[in-house]
């Protein structure tokens, strides 16, 4: 979903570089009071992770691809500051060297993949710190991928269409149903991702993620 | 290195490199629903003027210099996934860094 170059105009990449730059500012302020030395070394395989997965795109219609964003399940896992530190680090990858996104469009892009999903999963987290995360915590991680995709295709198109990109002949709903319709679907991969890599990252590194609850402090203790 | 770390490294530059490095190449070739949306709306023509990219030994996800292929989404994969960790590894330590000259007395308490 990266926004390439020469389709935002300069008021509105500079107006989401502004709001992205803050969140990201935001975050750094932040970090550095959750991370611990187990975090550190998670953070960056989880950041390798995501930037491996964002390449491989798989189908979800005749001509048509998608690839996971990562944003969600980072926020699940790191909480929201991190998972907007590790996700800008990636999309500034990308566009730098992999010219995937526009460069004046990065702040777009770290809206779109970064803090948008970021911040959903960061409130789906408090869920998975329960001691035993149950059926709720999965669909409310499920339905939270596919919001998080959604809602940032429609940040796009409402960025495009701010930017004159969207053709006259498209009124904006038009173009937001096609937009979110693709994502909707691409979205239903990105939940199952999101709570296939969640389950699989608290098995083996929980205590990595979260602060162990105290009642299953002592369940272990037991 | 404690060895709880050592293998979390291990095992996700594992996992990221054989993703990156080996499934990526059998990605769908296929435009990803924000491309193939505006394609559609036949507005794949940027009507702003588009800045130049920078340039780079990994456009595209090719290392340039050999021939798009196997080889060279292998070598942007790998590359990219490492990049990544290294960019992600130093910011962190800074972070800690920071944290720990911030709370005078050492490791400043426990996370959270």
């Amino acid at each position: 979903m990266h926004i390439a170059s020469g389709f935002l105009s300069p008021p509105v990449w500079g107006a989401m570089a502004a709001v992205s730059g803050g969140a990201l500012a935001g975050s750094l302020a932040l970090a550095g009071r959750r991370l611990d030395d187990r975090k550190v070394p998670l953070m960056g395989v989880m950041g390798a992770f995501v930037f491996a997965a964002q390449m491989v795109n798989f189908p979800v219609l005749p001509g048509t691809s998608g690839h996971l964003g990562g944003g969600f399940l980072l926020g699940v896992l790191l909480g929201p500051s991190i998972g907007i530190i590790v996700m800008a680090s990636i999309l500034v990858v990308q566009s730098l060297l992999f010219q995937d996104g526009g460069v004046e469009a990065l702040g777009a892009n770290i809206f779109v993949m970064g803090v948008v999903p970021c911040l959903l999963g960061g409130a789906a987290r408090r869920l998975w710190e329960r001691p035993r995360p149950g059926w709720l915590a999965w669909a409310v991680t499920f339905v939270g991928g596919v919001a998080g995709v959604v809602a940032g295709a429609a940040a796009v198109i409402l960025m495009l269409w701010a930017s004159g990109s969207i053709p006259s002949g498209w009124g904006l709903g038009a173009a937001m149903g096609l937009m979110t319709s693709v994502h909707l679907l691409i979205g239903l991969v990105e939940g199952a991702a999101s709570v296939a890599v969640i389950r699989f990252v608290l098995g083996v590194r929980r205590e990595a993620v979260m602060r162990v609850a105290p009642s299953d402090q002592a369940r272990r203790a037991a | 290195m404690t060895p709880y770390n050592r293998n979390t490294l291990l095992v996700g530059v594992l996992a990221a490199v054989v993703i990156g490095g080996v499934v990526s190449y059998f990605a769908s070739p296929s435009p990803d629903g924000l491309e193939k949306t505006q394609e559609d709306m036949a507005a794949a023509e940027p009507p702003h003027t588009p800045a130049a990219p920078p340039p780079s030994p990994f456009a595209e996800y090719n290392l340039k210099g050999i021939p798009a292929g196997f080889l060279s989404n292998a070598a942007a994969g790998v590359a990219g996934s490492l990049l990544v960790l290294g960019v992600l590894l130093g910011v962190g330590y800074l972070l800690r860094r920071g944290r720990r000259a911030a709370a005078p007395g050492g490791a400043g308490g426990p996370p959270r």
